[in-house]
Protein backbone atom coordinates (compact mmCIF):
# COMPACT_ATOMS: atom_id res chain seq x y z
CA UNK A 1 0.00 0.00 0.00
CA UNK A 2 1.35 3.43 -1.02
CA UNK A 3 1.07 6.53 1.40
CA UNK A 4 -2.59 7.33 2.53
CA UNK A 5 -2.85 11.06 1.02
CA UNK A 6 -4.95 12.58 3.37
CA UNK A 7 -6.75 15.70 3.58
CA UNK A 8 -8.55 14.94 0.60
CA UNK A 9 -12.16 14.80 -0.36
CA UNK A 10 -15.04 13.26 -1.47
CA UNK A 11 -14.99 15.72 -4.30
CA UNK A 12 -14.97 15.86 -8.22
CA UNK A 13 -11.14 14.27 -8.87
CA UNK A 14 -8.58 16.55 -9.62
CA UNK A 15 -5.77 15.48 -11.23
CA UNK A 16 -3.15 15.30 -9.06
CA UNK A 17 0.82 17.23 -9.62
CA UNK A 18 3.44 15.30 -9.01
CA UNK A 19 5.56 17.73 -6.70
CA UNK A 20 8.55 16.90 -4.44
CA UNK A 21 8.80 18.13 -0.99
CA UNK A 22 11.14 21.40 -2.00
CA UNK A 23 8.38 21.69 -5.04
CA UNK A 24 5.37 21.89 -3.21
CA UNK A 25 6.26 24.15 -0.56
CA UNK A 26 8.03 26.61 -3.18
CA UNK A 27 4.38 26.46 -4.52
CA UNK A 28 2.45 26.89 -0.90
CA UNK A 29 4.99 30.08 -0.33
CA UNK A 30 4.00 31.69 -3.47
CA UNK A 31 0.45 31.40 -3.01
CA UNK A 32 0.83 33.19 0.50
CA UNK A 33 2.79 35.90 -0.90
CA UNK A 34 0.02 36.29 -3.49
CA UNK A 35 -2.55 36.15 -1.44
CA UNK A 36 -1.36 38.01 1.68
CA UNK A 37 0.50 41.29 0.99
CA UNK A 38 1.91 41.47 4.21
CA UNK A 39 4.10 38.34 4.04
CA UNK A 40 7.17 38.60 3.80
CA UNK A 41 10.10 35.83 3.14
CA UNK A 42 14.22 36.00 4.77
CA UNK A 43 16.42 34.08 5.84
CA UNK A 44 20.31 33.56 4.74
CA UNK A 45 20.16 32.95 0.21
CA UNK A 46 16.44 32.49 0.24
CA UNK A 47 17.00 35.58 -2.63
CA UNK A 48 18.77 35.35 -5.17
CA UNK A 49 20.22 32.01 -4.89
CA UNK A 50 16.62 30.87 -4.08
CA UNK A 51 17.41 28.97 -0.82
CA UNK A 52 20.33 25.99 -0.48
CA UNK A 53 17.32 23.21 -1.07
CA UNK A 54 15.65 25.55 -3.59
CA UNK A 55 12.68 25.95 -1.51
CA UNK A 56 12.44 29.72 -2.35
CA UNK A 57 13.41 28.98 -6.10
CA UNK A 58 12.14 32.45 -8.01
CA UNK A 59 10.33 33.59 -5.39
CA UNK A 60 12.20 37.09 -5.23
CA UNK A 61 12.32 37.56 -9.24
CA UNK A 62 8.37 37.07 -9.20
CA UNK A 63 7.94 39.27 -5.76
CA UNK A 64 10.70 41.49 -5.62
CA UNK A 65 13.57 42.41 -3.37
CA UNK A 66 11.02 44.12 -0.43
CA UNK A 67 9.37 40.68 -0.05
CA UNK A 68 11.62 38.49 -0.32
CA UNK A 69 15.32 38.96 0.24
CA UNK A 70 18.22 37.75 1.70
CA UNK A 71 19.67 38.43 5.74
CA UNK A 72 23.25 38.20 6.87
CA UNK A 73 24.06 35.37 8.43
CA UNK A 74 22.81 35.88 12.04
CA UNK A 75 19.89 33.78 13.02
CA UNK A 76 19.21 36.18 16.43
CA UNK A 77 18.76 38.98 14.15
CA UNK A 78 17.04 37.26 12.05
CA UNK A 79 14.22 36.53 14.63
CA UNK A 80 14.38 39.60 15.86
CA UNK A 81 13.50 41.31 12.32
CA UNK A 82 10.63 38.81 12.48
CA UNK A 83 9.36 39.64 15.87
CA UNK A 84 9.65 43.58 15.29
CA UNK A 85 8.13 43.12 11.66
CA UNK A 86 5.09 41.12 13.19
CA UNK A 87 4.95 43.89 15.87
CA UNK A 88 4.85 46.44 12.77
CA UNK A 89 1.57 44.14 11.10
CA UNK A 90 3.90 42.35 8.89
CA UNK A 91 3.28 38.33 8.71
CA UNK A 92 7.23 36.81 8.35
CA UNK A 93 7.86 33.57 6.74
CA UNK A 94 11.27 33.85 8.07
CA UNK A 95 13.61 30.57 6.86
CA UNK A 96 16.64 29.21 9.34
CA UNK A 97 19.17 27.48 6.61
CA UNK A 98 19.41 24.46 8.32
CA UNK A 99 17.61 23.08 12.11
CA UNK A 100 21.39 23.16 13.70
CA UNK A 101 21.78 26.90 13.28
CA UNK A 102 18.80 28.24 15.09
CA UNK A 103 20.43 28.10 18.74
CA UNK A 104 21.70 31.69 17.92
CA UNK A 105 17.86 32.13 17.82
CA UNK A 106 16.39 30.31 20.49
CA UNK A 107 16.87 33.07 22.76
CA UNK A 108 14.36 35.55 20.73
CA UNK A 109 12.30 32.40 19.97
CA UNK A 110 12.00 31.54 23.48
CA UNK A 111 11.88 34.98 25.15
CA UNK A 112 10.44 37.00 22.74
CA UNK A 113 8.99 35.59 19.85
CA UNK A 114 6.83 32.48 22.13
CA UNK A 115 5.18 35.48 24.49
CA UNK A 116 4.97 38.55 22.90
CA UNK A 117 0.88 38.21 22.42
CA UNK A 118 0.79 37.02 26.23
CA UNK A 119 2.96 40.02 27.81
CA UNK A 120 1.30 42.34 25.14
CA UNK A 121 -1.99 40.79 26.55
CA UNK A 122 -3.14 39.91 22.77
CA UNK A 123 -2.11 43.31 21.44
CA UNK A 124 1.06 42.13 19.64
CA UNK A 125 0.09 38.96 18.30
CA UNK A 126 3.17 37.24 16.11
CA UNK A 127 1.88 35.95 13.12
CA UNK A 128 5.48 34.52 12.41
CA UNK A 129 5.83 31.08 10.28
CA UNK A 130 9.14 30.02 10.68
CA UNK A 131 10.88 27.75 8.46
CA UNK A 132 13.27 25.09 9.19
CA UNK A 133 14.77 22.21 7.54
CA UNK A 134 15.33 19.84 10.01
CA UNK A 135 16.18 16.42 10.75
CA UNK A 136 19.00 14.14 9.40
CA UNK A 137 19.12 11.93 6.62
CA UNK A 138 21.34 13.62 3.55
CA UNK A 139 24.87 13.15 5.46
CA UNK A 140 25.57 16.69 6.11
CA UNK A 141 28.29 18.03 8.45
CA UNK A 142 27.71 18.88 11.80
CA UNK A 143 25.29 21.75 12.44
CA UNK A 144 23.24 20.63 9.27
CA UNK A 145 21.17 18.27 11.02
CA UNK A 146 19.51 17.78 14.63
CA UNK A 147 15.37 17.16 15.90
CA UNK A 148 14.48 20.27 17.84
CA UNK A 149 10.92 19.31 18.15
CA UNK A 150 10.99 18.83 21.59
CA UNK A 151 12.80 22.03 22.41
CA UNK A 152 10.41 24.09 20.89
CA UNK A 153 7.48 21.72 21.40
CA UNK A 154 8.86 22.56 25.39
CA UNK A 155 7.61 26.03 25.33
CA UNK A 156 4.58 27.89 25.80
CA UNK A 157 3.48 30.22 22.76
CA UNK A 158 4.90 28.19 20.17
CA UNK A 159 3.07 25.40 17.77
CA UNK A 160 5.03 23.30 16.21
CA UNK A 161 4.21 21.09 12.95
CA UNK A 162 6.42 18.75 10.53
CA UNK A 163 4.68 17.65 7.27
CA UNK A 164 5.96 13.58 6.17
CA UNK A 165 5.13 14.23 2.11
CA UNK A 166 4.41 17.03 -0.26
CA UNK A 167 0.98 16.97 -0.32
CA UNK A 168 0.79 17.51 3.60
CA UNK A 169 3.90 20.16 2.97
CA UNK A 170 1.55 22.23 1.24
CA UNK A 171 -1.29 22.36 2.68
CA UNK A 172 0.21 22.43 6.55
CA UNK A 173 2.02 24.80 5.39
CA UNK A 174 -0.52 26.80 4.30
CA UNK A 175 -3.11 26.22 7.18
CA UNK A 176 0.22 27.29 9.49
CA UNK A 177 0.46 30.35 7.75
CA UNK A 178 -2.66 31.45 8.01
CA UNK A 179 -2.59 30.62 11.90
CA UNK A 180 -2.20 33.69 14.40
CA UNK A 181 0.33 32.13 16.77
CA UNK A 182 4.19 31.47 15.90
CA UNK A 183 4.62 28.16 14.08
CA UNK A 184 7.52 26.26 13.65
CA UNK A 185 7.61 24.55 10.61
CA UNK A 186 10.06 21.56 10.57
CA UNK A 187 10.64 20.20 6.96
CA UNK A 188 12.57 17.46 6.51
CA UNK A 189 15.27 17.31 4.65
CA UNK A 190 15.16 13.95 3.56
CA UNK A 191 12.48 13.98 1.95
CA UNK A 192 12.74 17.18 0.06
CA UNK A 193 13.70 15.46 -3.16
CA UNK A 194 10.63 12.90 -3.75
CA UNK A 195 7.91 13.39 -5.60
CA UNK A 196 4.36 12.19 -4.89
CA UNK A 197 0.61 13.32 -5.78
CA UNK A 198 -0.50 16.60 -4.50
CA UNK A 199 -4.13 17.65 -4.80
CA UNK A 200 -3.85 21.57 -4.43
CA UNK A 201 -7.67 21.80 -4.52
CA UNK A 202 -7.97 19.97 -0.79
CA UNK A 203 -7.39 22.53 1.39
CA UNK A 204 -10.66 24.28 1.63
CA UNK A 205 -11.58 22.08 4.90
CA UNK A 206 -9.09 23.19 7.39
CA UNK A 207 -10.17 21.32 10.33
CA UNK A 208 -8.27 18.23 8.38
CA UNK A 209 -5.50 20.09 8.81
CA UNK A 210 -5.26 19.72 12.70
CA UNK A 211 -3.80 17.07 14.41
CA UNK A 212 -2.85 13.66 13.33
CA UNK A 213 -3.74 11.52 10.41
CA UNK A 214 -3.61 7.65 10.22
CA UNK A 215 -1.25 7.08 7.15
CA UNK A 216 -1.60 3.50 6.96
CA UNK A 217 -4.75 1.41 9.23
CA UNK A 218 -3.60 -1.60 10.75
CA UNK A 219 -5.11 -3.52 14.28
CA UNK A 220 -1.95 -5.24 16.14
CA UNK A 221 0.17 -1.86 17.14
CA UNK A 222 0.52 1.69 16.03
CA UNK A 223 3.81 3.10 15.17
CA UNK A 224 3.65 7.28 15.72
CA UNK A 225 6.05 9.12 13.59
CA UNK A 226 6.40 12.40 11.94
CA UNK A 227 8.37 13.98 9.36
CA UNK A 228 11.52 11.60 7.43
CA UNK A 229 10.28 8.54 9.99
CA UNK A 230 6.19 8.42 8.69
CA UNK A 231 7.47 7.26 5.22
CA UNK A 232 10.24 4.66 7.23
CA UNK A 233 7.56 3.44 9.42
CA UNK A 234 5.71 2.88 6.27
CA UNK A 235 8.21 0.65 4.95
CA UNK A 236 8.46 -1.06 7.94
CA UNK A 237 4.59 -1.90 8.32
CA UNK A 238 4.98 -3.03 4.72
CA UNK A 239 7.10 -5.86 6.20
CA UNK A 240 5.48 -6.60 9.25
CA UNK A 241 2.93 -7.22 7.04
CA UNK A 242 5.27 -10.35 5.52
CA UNK A 243 5.18 -11.90 9.31
CA UNK A 244 1.53 -11.65 9.16
CA UNK A 245 1.27 -7.94 11.51
CA UNK A 246 -0.65 -5.18 10.61
CA UNK A 247 1.13 -1.98 11.99
CA UNK A 248 -0.86 1.26 11.61
CA UNK A 249 0.99 4.62 11.02
CA UNK A 250 0.29 7.19 12.65
CA UNK A 251 1.41 10.50 11.24
CA UNK A 252 1.72 12.71 14.02
CA UNK A 253 1.64 15.97 11.84
CA UNK A 254 1.57 18.73 14.75
CA UNK A 255 4.11 18.15 17.28
CA UNK A 256 2.29 21.02 19.75
CA UNK A 257 -0.22 20.53 20.25
CA UNK A 258 -0.28 17.05 20.36
CA UNK A 259 -3.40 15.37 19.22
CA UNK A 260 -4.20 13.29 22.53
CA UNK A 261 -7.86 12.29 21.25
CA UNK A 262 -6.10 11.00 17.62
CA UNK A 263 -3.37 9.06 19.88
CA UNK A 264 -5.70 7.60 22.52
CA UNK A 265 -8.31 6.46 19.74
CA UNK A 266 -5.51 4.58 17.55
CA UNK A 267 -3.86 2.75 20.64
CA UNK A 268 -6.67 2.02 22.11
CA UNK A 269 -7.62 -0.04 18.78
CA UNK A 270 -4.25 -1.72 18.71
CA UNK A 271 -3.51 -1.76 22.19
CA UNK A 272 0.36 -1.54 21.57
CA UNK A 273 2.34 2.02 20.59
CA UNK A 274 5.72 2.36 19.39
CA UNK A 275 7.26 6.03 19.26
CA UNK A 276 9.83 6.34 16.57
CA UNK A 277 11.66 9.49 16.44
CA UNK A 278 15.61 10.51 14.90
CA UNK A 279 15.64 13.14 18.46
CA UNK A 280 17.72 11.66 21.24
CA UNK A 281 16.32 9.65 23.54
CA UNK A 282 15.86 11.04 26.81
CA UNK A 283 13.47 13.91 27.12
CA UNK A 284 12.20 13.36 23.21
CA UNK A 285 9.11 13.95 22.43
CA UNK A 286 8.38 10.23 22.37
CA UNK A 287 8.35 10.42 26.59
CA UNK A 288 5.47 12.49 25.96
CA UNK A 289 3.75 10.55 23.67
CA UNK A 290 4.76 7.39 25.79
CA UNK A 291 3.04 9.62 28.80
CA UNK A 292 0.07 10.63 27.43
CA UNK A 293 -0.56 7.36 25.39
CA UNK A 294 -0.04 6.13 29.32
CA UNK A 295 -2.86 7.84 30.87
CA UNK A 296 -5.31 7.52 28.19
CA UNK A 297 -5.05 3.61 27.30
CA UNK A 298 -3.70 2.05 30.54
CA UNK A 299 -6.41 -0.26 30.70
CA UNK A 300 -6.23 -1.68 27.32
CA UNK A 301 -2.37 -1.41 26.60
CA UNK A 302 -0.99 -4.91 26.40
CA UNK A 303 2.94 -3.60 26.71
CA UNK A 304 4.65 -0.82 28.01
CA UNK A 305 5.07 2.12 25.17
CA UNK A 306 8.30 1.13 23.38
CA UNK A 307 10.50 4.08 21.97
CA UNK A 308 13.14 3.80 19.04
CA UNK A 309 14.83 6.61 18.66
CA UNK A 310 18.13 8.46 18.05
CA UNK A 311 21.01 8.00 20.76
CA UNK A 312 21.99 10.25 23.98
CA UNK A 313 24.97 11.49 21.43
CA UNK A 314 25.84 14.82 19.87
CA UNK A 315 24.03 14.73 16.19
CA UNK A 316 26.84 12.55 14.20
CA UNK A 317 27.90 13.62 10.76
CA UNK A 318 28.31 12.15 7.38
CA UNK A 319 28.16 8.28 6.72
CA UNK A 320 27.67 7.73 10.41
CA UNK A 321 23.88 8.73 10.82
CA UNK A 322 22.78 5.44 9.36
CA UNK A 323 23.82 3.83 12.84
CA UNK A 324 21.84 6.57 14.43
CA UNK A 325 18.73 7.28 12.77
CA UNK A 326 16.49 4.20 13.51
CA UNK A 327 16.57 2.33 10.79
CA UNK A 328 13.97 -0.78 9.90
CA UNK A 329 15.34 -3.43 11.92
CA UNK A 330 15.68 -1.49 15.30
CA UNK A 331 12.01 -0.45 14.53
CA UNK A 332 11.09 -3.70 13.89
CA UNK A 333 13.27 -4.83 16.95
CA UNK A 334 10.79 -2.31 19.01
CA UNK A 335 7.82 -4.21 17.68
CA UNK A 336 8.88 -7.46 18.32
CA UNK A 337 9.44 -6.23 22.14
CA UNK A 338 5.52 -4.76 22.07
CA UNK A 339 4.36 -7.73 20.62
CA UNK A 340 6.20 -10.44 23.00
CA UNK A 341 5.70 -8.72 26.15
CA UNK A 342 3.66 -10.58 28.90
CA UNK A 343 2.39 -9.30 32.13
CA UNK A 344 4.61 -10.71 34.82
CA UNK B 1 16.01 21.19 -14.21
CA UNK B 2 16.80 24.78 -12.45
CA UNK B 3 18.75 27.65 -13.96
CA UNK B 4 21.34 29.34 -11.97
CA UNK B 5 23.60 32.10 -13.06
CA UNK B 6 27.01 33.39 -10.70
CA UNK B 7 27.70 37.33 -11.39
CA UNK B 8 31.67 38.20 -11.45
CA UNK B 9 32.28 39.14 -8.00
CA UNK B 10 34.28 41.71 -6.65
CA UNK B 11 38.14 40.37 -7.19
CA UNK B 12 40.25 42.59 -5.50
CA UNK B 13 39.65 45.84 -3.20
CA UNK B 14 36.31 47.65 -4.76
CA UNK B 15 36.47 46.34 -8.28
CA UNK B 16 34.09 47.26 -10.78
CA UNK B 17 34.87 45.09 -13.34
CA UNK B 18 37.44 42.31 -15.53
CA UNK B 19 37.71 41.08 -18.96
CA UNK B 20 37.17 37.87 -19.98
CA UNK B 21 40.56 36.75 -21.34
CA UNK B 22 39.45 33.00 -22.26
CA UNK B 23 36.62 30.78 -21.12
CA UNK B 24 37.68 26.94 -20.19
CA UNK B 25 34.05 25.54 -20.57
CA UNK B 26 31.38 25.58 -23.71
CA UNK B 27 28.23 25.67 -23.71
CA UNK B 28 26.94 22.28 -22.85
CA UNK B 29 29.84 21.32 -20.56
CA UNK B 30 29.19 19.55 -17.28
CA UNK B 31 31.47 21.66 -14.84
CA UNK B 32 32.15 19.96 -11.61
CA UNK B 33 32.33 22.49 -8.39
CA UNK B 34 35.72 24.10 -7.91
CA UNK B 35 36.62 23.36 -11.43
CA UNK B 36 37.95 26.71 -13.29
CA UNK B 37 35.66 28.31 -16.12
CA UNK B 38 36.90 30.94 -16.89
CA UNK B 39 39.86 33.11 -16.54
CA UNK B 40 39.70 36.99 -16.37
CA UNK B 41 41.89 39.63 -16.16
CA UNK B 42 40.84 43.07 -13.72
CA UNK B 43 43.25 46.06 -13.33
CA UNK B 44 45.17 44.17 -10.57
CA UNK B 45 45.79 40.86 -11.84
CA UNK B 46 44.82 37.85 -14.43
CA UNK B 47 42.86 35.36 -12.55
CA UNK B 48 40.78 31.35 -12.96
CA UNK B 49 37.68 31.47 -11.31
CA UNK B 50 36.72 28.32 -9.98
CA UNK B 51 33.03 27.01 -10.42
CA UNK B 52 30.74 27.32 -7.23
CA UNK B 53 28.49 24.34 -8.10
CA UNK B 54 28.25 21.94 -10.24
CA UNK B 55 25.68 21.52 -13.85
CA UNK B 56 25.86 22.19 -17.23
CA UNK B 57 26.76 25.36 -19.11
CA UNK B 58 23.70 27.04 -20.36
CA UNK B 59 24.76 30.51 -21.03
CA UNK B 60 28.73 32.22 -21.03
CA UNK B 61 27.87 36.03 -20.66
CA UNK B 62 30.13 37.92 -22.97
CA UNK B 63 32.98 36.87 -25.47
CA UNK B 64 37.01 36.90 -24.64
CA UNK B 65 37.96 40.63 -24.85
CA UNK B 66 34.56 42.07 -23.14
CA UNK B 67 34.29 43.66 -19.78
CA UNK B 68 32.00 42.07 -17.45
CA UNK B 69 30.60 44.53 -14.74
CA UNK B 70 30.91 43.24 -11.23
CA UNK B 71 27.73 41.93 -10.05
CA UNK B 72 26.24 41.28 -13.46
CA UNK B 73 25.71 37.88 -15.16
CA UNK B 74 28.98 35.88 -16.02
CA UNK B 75 27.95 32.61 -16.67
CA UNK B 76 24.59 30.75 -16.30
CA UNK B 77 24.46 26.54 -15.29
CA UNK B 78 21.26 24.30 -15.56
CA UNK B 79 21.14 22.23 -12.26
CA UNK B 80 19.25 18.87 -11.44
CA UNK B 81 15.96 19.89 -9.66
CA UNK B 82 17.17 17.01 -7.02
CA UNK B 83 20.94 18.06 -6.62
CA UNK B 84 21.68 18.70 -2.75
CA UNK B 85 22.57 22.32 -2.29
CA UNK B 86 25.73 23.16 -0.71
CA UNK B 87 25.88 20.38 1.27
CA UNK B 88 24.96 16.94 1.96
CA UNK B 89 23.42 14.25 -0.54
CA UNK B 90 20.60 13.47 -1.57
CA UNK B 91 18.92 10.56 -0.02
CA UNK B 92 19.31 7.43 -2.20
CA UNK B 93 15.80 5.49 -2.38
CA UNK B 94 16.71 1.82 -2.11
CA UNK B 95 14.49 -1.03 -1.67
CA UNK B 96 13.84 -1.74 2.11
CA UNK B 97 16.65 -4.53 3.25
CA UNK B 98 15.95 -5.96 6.83
CA UNK B 99 17.37 -8.74 9.30
CA UNK B 100 14.56 -8.65 11.81
CA UNK B 101 11.70 -11.19 11.54
CA UNK B 102 8.55 -10.73 13.74
CA UNK B 103 7.81 -13.71 15.54
CA UNK B 104 4.74 -13.04 17.90
CA UNK B 105 2.12 -15.50 18.91
CA UNK B 106 -0.77 -12.64 19.49
CA UNK B 107 -3.06 -14.16 22.53
CA UNK B 108 -6.34 -11.68 21.10
CA UNK B 109 -8.81 -11.73 23.23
Amino acid sequence: MSEVLEGVRETAPTPLLQLSMQQAINRALGEILESDDRALIFGEDVGVLGGVFRVTDGLQQRFGANRVFDTPLAESGILGTAIGLAMAGFHPIPEVQFDGFAYPAVNQIITQLARMNYRSRGRLPMQVTLRVPSFGGIRAPEHHGESLESLFAHVPGLKVASPSNPQQAYHLLKHAASMPDPVIFMEPKARYWNKAGVNLAADEDTASLEGSVIARPGKHATLIAWGAMVSRCLQVAELAAEDGIELEVLDLRWLKPIDEAGLAASVSRTRRAIVVHEGPHTAGLGAEIAALVSQSCFDTLRAPVERVTGFDVPYPSGDLEDEYIPNIDRILFGVQRVLEYRRG
Amino acid sequence: MAEISFPLPDLGEGLLEATVLEWLVKVGDQVERNQPFVEVETTKSSVELPSPIAGIVLTLHGEPGDVVLVDTPLITFVVADDSAGIVGTVPQEAAPKRRVRLSAVLDED
